[in-house]
């Protein structure tokens, strides 16, 4: 047997979607990647990755794991030019310590998936991981520039760049925003940065049916109100409303103003110091392991999907995107139902994180990702351009890529 | 840089696509194919062997499987705006016009998205939407004629992109006519389809993917209040800077043009608006909620007379803002009133590098004796420098063509890019390897592979060098002793 480079000991936090593999390794810069994955090629091992190990519940079981690549040592910030707000580093960066990096220069990456402490860059680009800011600013898609990817069989690729306009060649980090590590070890991204906020404010309102959030938002849109994020939590059977303003201090002041006179038009009151109180419940719905379920639907399918969802547990809606989370140990034989109501109307519903300890909610019993989404051919079609041999995640992504 | 004619197209082929289309949508006689030859960028020519209108998806169905049974190469057009030789034919290929496909299909204000065909103006989409408020983002200078189709192929960008994004960061979804016939749906009005982001793969690819044939687009609602301003520097040092500091103030503006003085003279010869004659200038807007907009107007204004401005104007009016904003987006077409024929440039900087690269730029005009105007997207760095020259000049033409190549080395070494929005095409495929690794076009070429593995889908362009797909690759076997069970795997 040849010696491997970077290897180190298997542990707990390697195991993905149930599965434990034999070894795992750890390269410690871009090209060690290389080495790492031309020595799996070699050796035909089949391949999973792990970043900061938030997100290793997310797709099917893996046909089989190997071996797994580890980008906890690639923990380097590769460039940052605040005055061209870019940065480039190292997949296994987390995004707290990318954000702390920014941040001393007034900087943010306007992105707010949940356990920013643990989550990786790498692994937010692989699992198009995002959280309520998405509403103004994208997901990972719109704010990642350039990638670096290690092939299955070991080659280093880039595509994009590190400037925020460049459409020289085909949009490679795109391909690989939410692919699961089915393409491939990505290894490194260069990501647009935007200024931090001077001012931050969050509008509560409680107790408003689906119908009435509805309302409320297409009220702020027809008042020309420009919120970050607007997220609906169920409580009981009705909805509390947060709508975050960002800006400069006059802008917000004047913002959060106009939008107390909608609210107050439409004959509720506005809670102005339940914004804290409101994200932690926010992140509560949205980080609740081990049991979450990601719904999406057109944002004015609010009722329907409140319905559908009514068995499953806590409900958090991202209103004006059409995303919401659910969590709890509810009724998993809801799912069925609910999906394909979601499906037939052009939405979703994947399974984030399933344990073995809820019943009826294993794997095995309900597919996470749902019928093969339209373009599946062509979908197979760049897995196996990609990785002919299947070694990379095999079976954990749509329809078993 | 004509390419050889290729044999003519059989008559009975021809019929066949005429049949499906109809005689009038049917273009083959050569006298009527030369309007086809090229895009905008005119210098590189081609005659295609038929031109065919289709005026549904069915059509395009139809035409695409009878091109691909018969072995045609298809390049897809829209109004043919494209400066990078997008749409050049390939000699004898079957051009795909999609100019006839301009229904607007569908339009959902509450849930902000609109369903269109390719072949709809950029501008029309805005126009059809302002009535309720909303309105289309990209603004591609060319907006006036361009195809969102086109826009989809060339991931178009325009002025306003830098607060709010590219044309990438607008289509939704996409129904695309894939090689071989196979119509089929990448995305859609709802968010966060599972699998891969083929929509991300598509936009952008020049053609070489599939047809499209309907796009899902989002649509914004118009900001509250715009305050557009135009600022004049000594040079475009102070206005470099200008720039660099409203940024670093946390203002992100809709957009921020830069334009030097040889622009300037230009757009003042060809559209009469009354600006001085200075180095440089700044055209500026700042949108959003009135309150936040009065306050990043007037910070944006300070900084730029900190920045040594020499005057700062703001239109009276919306009539004023439109001829500002119509003076800039014309600034390409200005220069042929100064010069009898240009090169436009497309490549980008970071932009805390633009006073620098800048300087390069004169440098290479110095040596080479031809005059270059800048007008440009100053915000993202995105250079659109036009290299002046005179056709009946014996080797001028080939000398700007050189000098605009060297221009895009420069923005390669600065750490930038050799197109931000006009393409790679068939311009400047030569610059890719400058840019890419052979393993990043090789890896490239895989996501091509995947959607159209015979490179029927507008060949040629893109890639500095042809590239085949190869055999369609099987699926991992294992080895038989492996499968017995005799040898494990780790």
């Amino acid at each position: 047997m040849t010696p491997r480079a970077a290897s180190v000991a298997v542990r707990d936090s390697d195991v993905i979607a149930g599965v434990r593999p034999l070894t795992a390794f750890a390269p410690a810069s871009v090209d060690e990647c290389g080495e790492v994955m031309a020595q799996a090629a070699r050796e035909r091992f089949r391949l999973g990755f792990v970043g900061g190990g938030t997100a290793l519940g997310l797709g099917a079981r893996p046909d089989a794991l190997d071996a797994v690549v580890r980008t906890e040592r690639l923990a380097r910030i590769l460039e940052y030019a605040p005055a061209d707000m870019v940065i480039v580093a190292e997949a296994g960066v987390t995004l707290a310590a990318l954000q702390r990096e920014v941040a001393q220069h007034g900087q943010r990456l306007a992105i707010d998936p949940p356990w920013p402490e643990r989550a990786t860059i790498g692994g937010l680009i692989a699992t198009g991981g995002f959280g309520p800011l998405r509403q103004r600013y994208g997901g990972i898609r719109d704010l990642i520039i350039g990638v670096t990817l290690v092939r299955a069989d070991g080659e280093i690729a880039r595509g994009g760049g590190k400037v925020v306009k460049n459409v020289a060649g085909f949009d490679l980090p795109k391909v690989l925003c939410g692919s699961l590590g089915t393409l491939g070890l990505i290894a490194a991204a260069a990501f647009r940065l935007h200024p931090r906020p001077e001012v931050t404010t969050t509008v509560v309102v409680h107790e408003r049916t689906a119908e009435a959030v509805i309302a409320l938002l297409a009220a702020a849109r027809a008042a020309q109100l420009e919120p970050a994020a607007a997220v609906a939590l169920r409580t009981g059977a009705r909805f509390e409303l947060g709508v975050r303003f960002e800006g400069f201090d006059r802008g917000v002041a004047h913002q959060v103003a106009r939008f107390g006179e909608l609210v107050a038009a439409s004959g509720a009151a506005t809670d102005l110091a339940g914004g804290d109180a409101f994200w932690r419940r926010h992140d509560a719905i949205r980080a609740a392991a081990p049991l979450r379920i990601r719904v999406a639907a057109l944002p004015t399918a609010l009722p329907q999907v409140a319905a559908l969802v009514a068995q499953l547990g806590d409900f958090a809606w991202y209103a004006s995107l059409g995303v919401g989370f659910v969590c709890g140990a509810g009724d998993a034989g809801a799912i069925p139902m609910a999906r394909a109501a979601l499906v037939a109307a052009g939405g979703s519903l994947v399974i984030e994180a399933a344990a073995g300890s809820a019943p009826g909610w294993g794997r095995g019993s309900i597919d996470p990702w749902g019928p093969p989404p339209a373009g599946f051919a062509i979908m197979q079609q760049l897995k196996q351009r990609f990785d002919p041999e299947r070694r990379m995640n095999p079976g954990r992504f749509v329809g078993g890529l | 840089m004509d390419a050889e004619p290729a044999a003519p197209l059989a008559p009975e082929l021809i019929a066949r696509f005429a049949a499906i289309v109809g005689e009038r949508n049917c273009i083959s006689r050569p006298d009527q194919l030369r309007t086809y030859e090229c895009d905008a960028l005119t210098s590189f020519r081609a005659q295609p062997g038929l031109v065919v209108l289709p005026a549904t998806r069915a059509e395009v169905v139809e035409v695409v499987r009878l091109a691909y049974r018969e072995g045609l190469p298809i390049v897809p057009r829209g109004s043919g705006t494209g400066l990078s030789g997008g749409a050049m034919p390939v000699p004898g290929c079957l051009v795909l016009g999609l100019s006839r496909m301009k229904r607007i299909i569908e339009i959902d204000f509450a849930n902000q998205w609109m369903r269109v065909e390719p072949g709809v103006i950029n501008l029309e989409i805005s126009r059809r939407l302002a009535p309720d408020g909303y309105y289309y983002a990209p603004d591609p200078s060319s907006q006036q004629v361009c195809t969102i189709g086109g826009n989809v192929a060339e991931n178009s960008g325009g002025a306003h992109c830098l607060k709010y994004g590219f044309t990438t960061n607008h289509v939704l979804g996409a129904t695309v006519v894939l090689p071989d016939g196979e119509l089929v749906e990448l995305g859609g009005p709802v968010a966060d389809p599972p699998g891969y982001d083929l929509r991300g793969a598509l936009v952008g690819s020049e053609g070489t993917l599939g047809v499209v044939v309907e796009v899902v687009l989002r649509i914004l609602r118009r900001p509250e209040a715009t305050r557009t301003f135009f600022a004049t520097f000594p040079s475009t040092d102070e206005a470099g800077h200008a720039v660099s500091l409203i940024i670093a103030a946390g203002i992100v503006p809709a957009a921020i043009e830069m334009m030097d003085r040889l622009a300037i003279v230009a757009i003042k010869a060809a559209t009469g608006v009354d600006w001085p004659d200075v180095g440089a200038a700044l055209l500026m807007d700042v949108d959003g909620p009135i309150a936040e907009v009065e306050h990043t107007a007037a910070e944006a204004n300070r900084l730029a007379l900190a920045a040594g401005a020499l005057e700062i104007r703001v239109p009276r009016d919306d009539a004023e803002r439109d001829t500002m904003w119509r003076g800039r987006k014309s600034a390409f077409a200005a220069v042929g009133r100064i010069s009898p024929s240009y090169v436009v440039q497309d490549g980008v900087i970071p932009r805390s590098e633009i006073a620098q690269v800048l300087r390069a730029i004169e440098a290479l005009a110095t040596a080479s004796g031809l005059r270059i105007a800048n007008v440009f997207h100053a915000g993202d760095g995105n250079l659109h420098p036009l290299v002046l020259y005179d056709a009946a000049v014996p080797g001028q033409e080939a000398l700007a063509e050189h000098t605009a190549g060297e221009i895009l080395k420069l923005c390669v070494r600065s750490g930038g890019s050799i197109t931000g929005e006009h393409g790679v095409g068939a311009d400047k495929a030569i610059y890719m390897n400058d840019m890419f690794s052979d393993a990043d076009l090789a890896t490239m070429n895989l996501v091509r592979c995947a959607f159209d593995p015979e490179v029927r889908m507008n060949p040629g362009k893109v890639f500095p060098t042809p590239r085949l797909c190869g055999d369609r690759p099987g699926v991992y076997v294992a080895h038989a002793t492996e499968r017995d069970g005799v040898a494990g795997r780790g």
